[in-house]
Parts: C-alpha cells; structure tokens; sequence
C-alpha cells in the first residue's frame, strides 16, 4: 500500500504531501519525505558513486527499512517525487510507471498559468488525479 | 567426510602459516636454523592469486619444521589429501660435503631419494663451513658444490644455493628467499588447481541427492585458508562469498525441512565477528548447517578478511545488509524462537559491528567520500539498534519514556509488533510487579505542550499492543476485545488500536480500572480467560525478556527507567553522531531533536534549546512548516524556562508566522499575546526583534512617488501583518536605500504618529526629507512594539506575507521614491530687455516663471544694487503672463493681442523688509512682477560732438536687481538671480556747427536721438548758452513754439537749429570761460509701454500732461583764431593701404608763433606732449602712443612725428588722430581740418598654398 507520496521542490521544500494512511500520522511521512532527501542529495552529490546515470530520472530505491521502502524520482529541474509504501515487494517497473503518470500530472498541474512556480501545489484536480494513481498502482501490485 | 570436520577445525586453528619443511641431511639445522628464521617472514613475497596473476605480499608468514619433526610425520595419506593446506609448500635440502667421494658415494643417492617425489618443491643449500683462510677446504668445498649444481639443477631450474657459514654473504639470502617464494609459489599453485578441480567436481552433484554441503563446505573453505595463510585475502574472501551463496540456495531449496537454531543459551547475543563461537560440528544438520548460526559464521570470516584486508567500511556496509537480511530471516522463524529474540539479535548485532569497528577504524586511511559513507553506515547500525531498543522497552511499559516525535513514530508505528506464537502470559507472583507497572502508567503524565497547543500525539505502535498481546494469547479469542477498553490508554499511543473497532464516546468513560483496582482481587483475576492488561502485558514481556536476554548489559539496560534513558541517549547520540559526519545532513540533526527532548525531559534545558536550534533551522531553512510546527513549540519552551528572551520572542514570531492552517486562531493568539506581554516588559537585554516572516511590506502600486531634489514628501506604504490581532506600534520607521549607490547608506523615513496594525493589509504614510537625487526602494521596515524593537526585511509582492516564500528574498527592484536631479524649478527673468527712464520711477518686470513645479508660498526678496532703488510709495502689481509666442503668432491682431498678453488682472503686492509673497492663483503659472524703481544718475548728459561721436557707455546706464526665491512646500527651495536692468537718458544729444555766417553766427546744429523704445514727445526746448555765446538777436533761444510738440517716434532722431553768435569780450577771460557749458533743456512726454521699455514714469497718472525736464551740457569751443601751432597729416607714401601692412604714419607739427611771448607759462619747456589716438580695432600702433617731442619754441620750427601702425580691418577708417594735449585745441590748426578717412584694401590672397593648374 502506498502510505505517501510527495512532491517536493529543488530547494527542497515541500510542494506537494499526501498521505494515504487511515490514521491521523501524516507527520510522520513527512519526517520519512524529509529524511530521504538526505538520500537524493547524496545520490546527486556523488554522481559517480551511485549507478544513477544522468539521463535516468527513476532514483529506484531510497532506502528500505524493515517496515517500509521509500522511492524516489528527480526531474530535470530538480523535483523530487518521492513515494512511500508499506508493501515491501513491489516490482520496480511498477514503480517507476508510476512515477512516469504522477510527473504526468504534475507537469499538468504546474502548466497551469495561475500556478506561481515553486509555490505548494494547492490544485483539487491534481490532488484528484495522484489518489487515481496511488488506486491504479495498488490494483496494479495487487492484480 | 563430513567426519573430518572437527578434526579440520582443529587443524585450521593449529596451523595458520606456511610451512617449509627442512631436510637437514648432515646435522646442519642448528647452525643455521637461527639464520634461516631470521629471514621470516618473507619479504615481498611474489606468488600467483587464484586467476594466476601476481600478488606482492609484503609480509608472508611461515614456519620451518624439520621433516623429522613429529608435526609433518603422523599424517595419514588420506589426511594429507584433505587437509594438503596444511602440508609444507617447499622443502629445503641442507647438506655439507667437503669431500668428492663422499658426495659421489654417499650423499648424492641419498639428496635423489629425497628428491625424487615430484610433489615436492625442493632445492638444496649447501653449507660450507670451510674457513675462507683455508684455501684447501675453500677450494674443496667449491669442487662439491659445482658437481652438486651439475647433479641436480637444470637448465630450467636453478636448485641449489651455497652458503657460507664463515663469511656472510648477502647474494644468498637474496638467493634463499628468492627459492623459497618460487617453491611455495609453486606449491600454491599446485594445490588451488587441486582444489578447484575437487571443488569443480563437487558442485556438478549439487542437485543430486548425494549432495553433502558439509563435504563441499570443508573443500571449499580448506581453499579459502589456504589463500589466508598465504595472506591472500582477497581470493580467501572471495571463496566465502561463494561458499555464502551457494549455502543461501542449499538452504532455500524447498522441500527440506531444516532446523533454523538459534535455541540455545547465549543465541540472542550476535556471533557475527566471532567466528569461533560456536565449533561447526556442533551446528551440523543432516548435510548441511544450521542457519542461525552458519550464516552468522560465514559473515565473521568475511569480515575477519575485511578487517585483514584494512577494509573496516566494507565490513560496517555489508554488516548493515547482513543484519536487515537476517532480520528477516529471524522474522520467518519467530514463531519458534524465544520471544523478541529477533530484536535482541538485531541490538546486539548492531552494537558488536560498531564497537569493534570504532576500536580499528582510525578514520585516516579512507577518501572523504567513502569515509562519509562509512559513517553513514554506521549511522544506520545505531539508528536500527535504537528502533529496536525501544520497541523492547516500549513492550516493558517505558513507552511512557519516549518522545512520540514523529521519528520515533515513522520508526515504530510501522513496524510490526513480534509474533511469538503464543504471546508470554504474566507469571504466577507478579502481582506486585504488575501494581508498579500500573503505578507507572497512571503516573505518566503525558506533557502539555507549551501555549496550551492540542495535538493528538502521535502513535508509536502500529496496532494496539493490547490488542495484539492479547490476540496472540492462545486462551483468548479476539471477540473479547471490548473488555479491553476498560483500561485507559494513559499514554495516548495506543489510542488509534481502538478507535477502529470501538465507539469513541466509550474511550474515556472510565478512567480508571475500577474493577481490578486492589491487590486483594487482583490474585483471582490472573484467570485464563481474562485478557491481559496493558500492566499485565508489559510485565509478562519483562519477564519473558529476561529470559531471552544473556547479555548482561543489555538486560541492565532494560532493567529500570534511568537505566533505558541512559542507553537510549547512548544510541540516540551514537546515532546523530554518525549521521552528522556522513551525507545524510537531516537524520542526524533529527535525531537531535531527539536528543533534545531527552534533555528537557531532565531539565537541561540549555543543550536541549541548542539542538531543537538546530532542528527547527534545518525544517526552517526548506520550508518543512508542518514538521517545524511541532518542534518549534518546544523549543520556545526551553528558551522561556532559559529567560532566553530574545530566543523566546524570535520563536513566538516564527510560530505566528507559520501557515495558518497548522495552529488554531487560540494559539495563535497565545502567541501574540507573549510577544505583547514581553514587549511591554522590563526586558534585561532588549535585542531587535527579527519579524520579516511576520510583518512585510511593499511600496504602493502604480508609479513611484517623485521628488524634486531638495524637498520632502510624504510616501505612503502597506505594511502586511500577520498578527491574529490588531497590534499596537509605538513606532514605525522605514529605511530607503538608493539604488544608484550602495555606499550612500540606507536613510531613515519615520512615520509620524503611533499606528495599529490590523491582521491583514494596513496603509502606512511615512515622512520623507530631502533626499539627494536618485531612485530609492525599500530596505528595512523597523519599529517598536512597547520596549521592543523590531525590524522586517522582507517585501511582500502585494499580497499577505506568504509563508512560501521563504527562500524569495530577492530585493523588490520597483523603487518606490524617485528624487529627480536637480534642475531648474524656476526661471525669473526680465520682462523688457530695454532701456528705461534713467531717474524717473520706472515700472521694472521680473517675469517669473514656474517650470512644472509650484510656488505656492514663495517668498521674492529683492535687493537692488548701487544707483537703483525701490519706490516704495508703490505697490507692487503682478500680472499673468502670456507666452510671448503668442503675440507673434498674432502679429496682425496687434491690439487684441496685446491685451491678452498682459492681462488686465492686476493685483497688488506689498513690500516687506524687501520680500514679496507671491499669491496662491500665481502659484503654477507665468506671471509678471512690475516694480516701480528708480536708477539715480547724478551726472548731467553730455551732448557728443556729431564729428567725433563719443560711444557713450552702456555700463554707465547698468543697475542691477538682486532677486532670491524662496519657494517649495517647505521653503526648501531657493533660486537666486542677479538681474541686469539697463536705464537711459531719453535722448542722446549731438551737436554741429552746420554753417559759419560771414556774420560770426554760428548755425549750431543739435541733434536729439531717442534712445528709448517710446515715442517721445517735445514740448519744449531751450539752450541756456554758456557766458561768451549769445543767442541771435538776444532771443531766449527757443526754437518757434509751432513746431511742438514735436515727436519722435522710438530709435529716429530730430535735430533743432539754434543760431548763435560769439559774444565779444576780452581776451584775458577767455580761461575762464573755457570751463563752462552751454545747456540744453527739454521738456518733453513720453507714451510708452512698460512692457517694451520705457515709459511714462510710474508718478505720473497717465494721461495727464505732466512734462518731464532733461538737461544736456552742450560744449561750445569759440573757433580758434590765431593758431599757434599747425599739425598736418602728411599723405601716405602708397596709394592704398592693406590689411596686415605696415604704414608709417607721418605727421608734420610746426610753430606758427613764438611761444615765448604768448605763454611764458611754458617757455621753460620747449618740448611738446604728443597723444596718438586710434581706434584699437582697426589699427594697431607699433611704438609709443604718447610722448615728449622737443619742439623749439622759435618760430616756424618744425617736427614730424612717426608712427608705424597696422591696420587691421579693411574699409574706409578713420586714421589714427595726433593730439597735442599740451595745448589747448583751439590753439591749434589742423590739416585736414576735420576728421577724414583712408581706404585699407583687404590683404592680399595668399598663393602659397595654391598649386599651378
């Protein structure tokens, strides 16, 4: 199950949270968004060190706990998308479509001319649209 | 074979070098057995790695046993083939022979005994012990060792070395060691193709069922000690990760069910670097190994390699994945295993890599990224380590101990609880336990957070551990569950486990467990069926934990409350640590908050306060607000129970300035209302108060205000709060910084009075002083709540301060002042440029003209100059002006224009100490200033004789009029100009004999010519002559009065004829009539306009026929009579005179009479003073101008007088004239007699630069 996913900017800020938990601990996904930048920068600052090749947007796996695997994913102008789920094995490829559609929609979402860049995404029909991927991706690991 | 694995332990703990066997043929050993060790361990050893490349080993370590040592004697053939690791990888020949027989016969069959097994890598040293002195033996010995090297070396292969025992010789050790290395190199070589071969053999039966893991493992690993003995680790290592895959398929391979292990005593406690924990014979199943404990085997020989092969990260990196591998392993397994031993393995594990990693790593010897890297791993030791840590103090009932931070929820509230298969149930005497534990949890008293802030906290378990507890009971059935309900989940993680399945309302209907709230009861309600309590459930888990744990500093560690804080700090630190060294900036810094809370919790609220600094800059510095909004409380509480004021006042800010949705309006409001209270307190050390995130502002929209240069303003600004409520300032100041240049330094404007800030948008009104020229934006907005001073740097795009916008700290380029350069704002000029009525009050214009700037209030002072002053019986009009454009345009409407011109609008001004206020209706348009003024000139007018018209002096009719302006809205605006106003005489007057009468009457031509832009109108004229003229028949000299009044329309001239004749009188007084003047009088009007120039004097009323009065001296010469002294000009030598020629000119000066008699006064001196006289614009004179001719006072004496000239422009000019200025000019006759002129052609053309056609 996806527990979250984000968006977050290439300052690192925020611009984009939500959580698909039944309870009230969107906080602590924000700590574990937060946390894997730690990862990206490293990913990002040690080119060589990492298998992430230049062109390939897909970070793969961030870092994995016992209890959950966190994705990530950076576009070309240094926006993360990071996701974060429970189920410990999920294919890759299934991974990385999905993060394929959710960059879909964000670049839907900041075409947007009332969009001021780099502000928090605050549009309902984006929101909308990343709940159907999160639903497709679990039908998909599921089926 | 599986047999020989104890034995095979055995051997590989005795032996671990090479060994190389001595076969010491003639007794030699002991003397030089001591040479011989002192070359181990070998040097550079070069030998052959497993893929046959050369590997230099510094420092191979090996053993020399002699073959008739009981070690390499009582093998077994069978034992040799298994353990040939084991076996020597050289053997050296020691022989001694001085005799050649004795080699022939004895020695040599035997070295071919000994040598003939071909698995043997040999050579033999020959020792010769013969005295270099002893040449005999010497020679001898040299004889043997010869036939000895033709015996048993070849071509191929040098076997033998000779040593000498007298004489030390470096080339043979070089030689031994060199032997020695091919001969184990060979060896080696030999025996890993054994191995492979063996090992090759094997694998291929890996799917049949023969297949003994046990047999593969001893091959396998009997290779990789091998290559350990020969210091190869790195093949050694390799060997082992092969043995560690193929074992995870043996083990995978379904079908098989195997026993996991992990049971016994001391299990919880990791062997993962202690290889020799337990003897492999004892964890054999079957064929194969248990898993528990083979896998924890394989990963510390691995890591013994690591350490070896100085690769303390790798061991840190893979101890990492082994441990989070294994985990899961254990996790499959939990069932059978002892409760939580999985994550007492993992505790231990973690803290086994760290310390012995931390004892060897001296952390020199990496790069700084792997070194990162290296700390980052051990980061995630610690941080693993301490998840697990307090999950197991979180099942004994500490949980009331850690921070529900939303760290420790990620980490905790998602992993899941054991699975033991039967949770452990309570035991029989615990009941006092049970009543601490409960004690505990009602006493726990979860902490208000500072501000009153309500948050629900968060969860650290990730379902109800009750629930869980009591689900895996094996009396209990789940459909009790609401039984559970009775007990208060006091410390509020276990909350989200209920709500789920429970009506909320019933949540908190019972405090408190009533039912089982007396020990008296309490030993009956231990039934089976009853499920547990929380109480009840972390006592049973203590126990069960005791029973599982072995390492005693762990069970110390969860032994009490301050025990677990001090361990968890440990961790929490170790942790923090690391990942500070390391890349992962964020969960070290949040781990510190972490630590933080640890802190506060026992009151060492300074540490406490400087890491939750930390923490709330880093989810500050990229906008984290959510995760801030839960930290930052905590941090304002640290620094009030500081008296960190200053702190406390900057967090109360950035609380409010957070976004609106993550705190109420009430704590907001409570935010404020410390922020307020502080202010208006007697702070200790008042600091200004950082607000940019909280109050912004921004310039108006629209264009900036502009300024001309010198004036103040006012500048109107929106100031954005995002106080909840109103707030009152006692100040506010703004500073503006020129964009021009950042060197000017920032100026501050004020605004005036005391403001309220409403939340939301305020318009704010600022002074501005002069500011100097240029465009000036906004740079700080600084002010004063009660004691306190704040400042904002932040600009607001118009909007609310957005809390987004944390990182646009761009400077607004819009300025929102604008100070033009300095340039005229007004322009005060003469309204008529000619001349007025010298000494009569005159209208003076001074048209002042506004240039797109107001005069409002404008202050003229007026200083007039010397001969000119104001007539202050007038008052002063103003007028409004009209472009005198206009007028031209409208030449032909001469009348109608005119009027328009100078409005008839008149008003009148009065004079103050020389100030004039101008009116409000003048203030932004053209008007003309008329001042009634009068220039005094004391001197009468001359009349110029019409034959040598003197220029009459313009300066001498120049006054001037100092004006100052005094203007702008605060008089800061000053103009001064000094204007040039030129008066004149109504008339110059001329003068000429035009005609001498035979009769001795002279027709004395006067001519009058106007001087002034007015028609003039004589009335009267008369001419007072000078004693010694008279007029013609004693008439009063008044022309016939028919004639006026005559005018004289501006610029033309009149002329008068006055007949007059000499009066006879004396000769002798004749002197004192030369000093007097005729005078001319009119009386004349004038009709003019003061706006061209001059007109009718300002006393008198227009239109009345007032007459003005003008005097002129007219100077009558009686002719002269009897000249005593005639100058002639002599014609020049040339006909024409040219520019740039020079000309002599000649003058002729004689005596006509004898001066003696006639002015004795002069005789003394027979020398005449002479006065060249010319125009310097049109000849230049070379010489002198004026000087002392000797002239001889007898009569007819002559002299002529030279002067070179030039002359300078072309044209018929007067030539230079010779005056006499000794004698008077009557008394001189001249030649020409009048003024005459001469031709000066223009200068020749110069061919010099032409150049022939």
């Amino acid at each position: 199950m996806i527990a979250c996913v984000a968006v977050v900017g290439h300052q690192n800020n925020p611009l984009y949270l939500q959580s698909f938990t039944e309870a009230d601990d969107a906080l602590k996904l924000h700590h574990i968004v937060h946390c894997s930048l730690d990862v990206i920068d490293e990913r990002v600052n040690n080119p060589k060190r990492s298998v992430l090749t230049l062109n390939e947007t897909f970070l793969g796996l961030l870092f994995p706990t016992e209890s959950y695997k966190v994705f990530g994913y950076l576009t070309n102008t240094k926006v993360k998308f990071i996701m974060v789920t429970t189920d410990l094995d999920v294919k890759d490829a299934d991974v990385r479509s999905f993060f394929r559609r959710f960059h879909a929609a964000y670049v839907d979402a900041v075409s947007n001319p009332f969009h001021v860049p780099g502000k928090k995404i605050a549009s309902r029909i984006f929101a909308g649209r990343v709940s159907g991927i999160v639903k497709t991706f679990a039908l998909g690991t599921n089926g | 074979m599986a047999n020989y694995l104890a034995q095979f332990q055995a051997i590989k703990s005795s032996s671990d070098r090479l060994v190389v066997a001595v076969e010491d043929v003639s007794d030699l050993w002991p003397s030089v057995k001591e040479g011989f060790e002192a070359r181990l361990p070998l040097k550079k050893a070069c030998l052959n790695n497993k893929t046959r490349n050369p590997v230099y080993v510094e420092n191979l370590p090996a053993e020399f046993i002699l073959t008739t040592d009981a070690r390499l004697r009582s093998r077994f053939p069978q034992e040799q083939y298994l353990f040939w690791f084991r076996e020597p990888y050289a053997t050296v020949v020691l022989v001694s022979c001085e005799d050649l027989d004795e080699f022939k016969t004895i020695l040599k069959p035997r070295l071919k005994l000994i040598v003939q097994n071909e698995e043997r890598e040999w050579f033999i040293v020959y020792v010769s012990k013969a005295h270099p002195s002893n040449d005999q033996a010497t020679k001898m010995a040299k004889k043997v060792y010869a036939r000895l090297e033709v015996d048993f070396s070849s071509k191929r292969r040098e076997r033998c070395c000779k040593l000498d025992l007298n004489g030390a010789d470096a080339s043979f050790w070089e030689d031994f060691d060199s032997k020695i290395v091919e001969s184990i190199r060979n060896t080696l070589e030999r025996r890993v193709q054994f191995y492979e071969e063996e090992i090759r053999k094997m694998s291929e039966q890996r799917l049949m069922p023969v297949w003994n893991f046990c047999n593969f493992f001893i091959l396998k690993e009997s290779l990789a000690f091998m290559f350990e003995m020969a210091h190869l680790h790195e093949d050694s290592l390799r060997e082992y990760d092969e043995l560690e895959l193929c074992y995870t398929e043996t083990v995978n391979t379904p079908g098989k069910q195997r026993d996991f292990g992990g049971l016994e005593q001391g299990d919880d406690q990791a062997a993962l670097l202690k290889p020799e924990f337990k003897p492999l014979s004892q964890i054999v199943q079957d064929d194969s190994f248990r898993e528990f404990e083979f896998r924890q085997y394989l990963f510390a020989c691995q890591s013994k390699l690591l350490f070896k092969l100085g690769r303390p990260v790798e061991v840190v990196a893979r101890g990492y994945s082994f441990i989070i591998s294994f985990s899961k392993t254990l996790a499959l397994h939990e069932k059978f295993l002892p409760f939580c031993l999985r994550e007492v393995w993992v505790i231990t594990a973690c803290l086994a890599i760290i310390s012995s990693i931390s004892s060897i790593y001296d952390g020199e010897l990496a790069a700084p990224d792997i070194e990162k890297e290296f700390y980052r791993f051990q980061g995630d030791l610690y941080s693993l380590c301490r998840v697990k840590f307090m999950r197991l103090a979180y099942m004994i009932g500490y949980g009331v101990d850690i921070e529900k931070s939303s760290v420790n929820s990620a980490s905790l509230s998602m992993l899941p609880w054991p699975k033991p298969a039967v949770w452990p149930s309570i035991p029989a005497d615990a009941s006092a336990e049970v009543l601490a534990k409960e004690k505990m949890i009602l006493q726990a008293n979860p902490r208000m957070k500072h501000f009153n802030i309500q948050r629900k906290p968060l969860p650290l378990e990730p379902s109800s551990l009750l629930r869980e507890a009591n689900r895996r009971r094996a009396s209990l059935s789940v459909g009790n569950v609401s039984e559970l309900l009775d007990v208060r989940p006091t410390d509020g993680s276990g909350l989200d486990g209920y709500q789920r399945f429970s009506p909320p309302s019933k949540i908190y209907a019972s405090p408190m467990p009533r039912t089982y709230s007396g020990p008296v009861n309490f030993e009956s309600s231990v039934s089976l069926d009853r499920p547990m309590r929380l109480s009840e459930i972390h006592v049973a888990a203590e126990h069960a934990l005791n029973q599982t744990i072995t390492d005693p500093d762990l069970l110390k560690s969860l032994s009490s409350l301050e025990e677990f804080e001090k361990k968890y700090m440990e961790l929490t630190k170790g942790a923090a640590d690391n990942y500070h060294h390391s890349w992962w900036r964020r969960h070290g810094v949040v781990l510190d908050g972490e630590i933080a809370a640890l802190y506060f919790k026992n009151g060492n609220y300074d540490l406490a306060a400087k890491s939750y600094e930390k923490v709330c800059a880093l989810y500050a510095g990229e906008g984290w607000q959510d995760l801030l909004a839960e930290v930052l409380p905590n941090l304002a509480e640290c620094q009030k129970i500081l008296s960190d004021e200053a702190g406390y006042l900057s967090s109360c800010v950035r609380l409010l300035s957070l976004e609106n949705g993550l705190f109420l309006t009430k704590e907001r409001q409570a935010f404020q209302s410390e922020v307020v209270h502080l202010a208006h307190s007697e702070m200790e050390h008042p600091v200004p108060l950082d607000v940019s995130s909280l109050i912004t502002f921004s310039g108006n929209p629209g264009p900036p205000l502009e300024l001309c240069d010198g004036d103040p303003g006012t500048l109107s600004v929106s100031v954005w709060s995002g106080f909840p409520d109103d707030i009152t300032l006692e100040s506010l100041n703004l500073t503006l910084m020129a964009t021009f240049n950042a060197d000017e330094g920032v100026k501050t404007i004020n605004s005036s009075d005391a403001h309220i800030l409403k939340p939301g948008r305020n318009v704010i009104t600022l002074d501005v002083p002069p500011q100097k020229p240029g465009s000036y934006v906004l740079g700080v907005l600084t002010g004063q709540i009660g004691n306190l001073g704040f400042r904002s740097h932040s600009f607001s795009k118009g909007g609310p301060p957005d809390s987004d916008d944390f990182m646009s700290y761009e400077k607004p380029t819009r300025p929102v002042l604008k100070v033009l350069k300095p340039r005229p704002l007004v322009d005060i000029a003469a309204a008529v440029s000619s001349a007025l009525l010298m000494n009569e009050i005159q209208w003076l214009g001074l048209i002042v003209k506004p240039i797109k700037y107001s005069l409002k209030g404008a202050l003229l002072s007026i200083d007039t100059g010397p001969g000119l002053m104001i007539d202050e019986s007038h008052m002063i009009e103003i007028d409004d002006h009209v472009k005198p454009m206009e007028d031209k345009v409208h030449a032909d409407e001469l009348d109608i224009t005119k009027e328009n011109a100078f409005s008839t609008v008149k008003f009148k001004l009065v004079l103050e100490n020389g100030k004039v206020a101008l009116p409000d209706w003048a203030s932004d348009i053209t008007t003309v200033l008329w001042f009634p003024v009068r220039a005094i000139d004391d001197r009468m007018a001359v009349a110029a004789s019409a034959d040598c018209p003197q220029r009459q002096s313009v300066v001498d009719g120049m006054r001037t009029i100092a004006l100052k302006l005094e203007f702008g809205a605060f008089c800061n605006q000053i103009f001064e100009r000094t204007i040039a106003v030129h008066f004149t005489d109504p008339f110059h007057v001329t003068t000429r004999v035009s005609d001498k009468c035979n009769d001795g009457t002279l027709l004395l031509q006067v001519m009058i010519h106007s001087q002034v832009k007015a028609t003039l109108y004589l009335h009267d004229a008369w001419l007072h002559l000078q004693p010694g003229f008279v007029h013609v028949g004693k008439a009063n000299g008044r022309p016939v009065s028919g004639f006026f009044p005559l005018v004289i329309s501006p610029s033309s001239t009149a002329g008068i004829l006055f007949s007059v004749c000499i009066e006879s009188m004396p000769f002798g007084d004749q002197t004192e009539l030369l000093q007097t003047q005729s005078i001319l009088n009119i009386m004349y009007g004038i009709s003019g306009d003061r706006t061209n120039g001059a007109h009718a004097p300002a006393s008198l009323k227009s239109g009345s026929n007032d007459k003005l009065h003008f005097k002129v001296a007219i100077a009558l010469q009686r002719p002269v009579l009897d000249p005593c002294v005639a100058v002639g000009f002599i014609p020049f030598s040339s006909d024409c005179l040219r520019v740039g020629q020079l000309v002599s000119m000649k003058w002729r000066v004689e005596r006509l009479k004898d001066m003696e008699a006639s002015n004795p006064s002069s005789s003394c001196n027979d020398e005449v003073l002479y006065e060249v006289d010319a125009n310097p614009e049109i000849w230049m004179i070379a010489g002198r101008k004026r000087g002392h001719i000797s002239l001889s006072n007898a009569r007819g004496s002559r002299i002529e007088i030279i002067v070179t000239c030039m002359p300078l422009i072309s044209g018929h000019v007067r030539p230079p004239h010779l005056g006499l200025p000794g004698l008077g000019d009557e008394n001189i006759s001249c030649n020409p007699a009048g003024p005459h002129l001469v031709c000066v052609l223009p200068p020749t053309l110069s061919s010099s630069y032409c150049t022939p056609a």
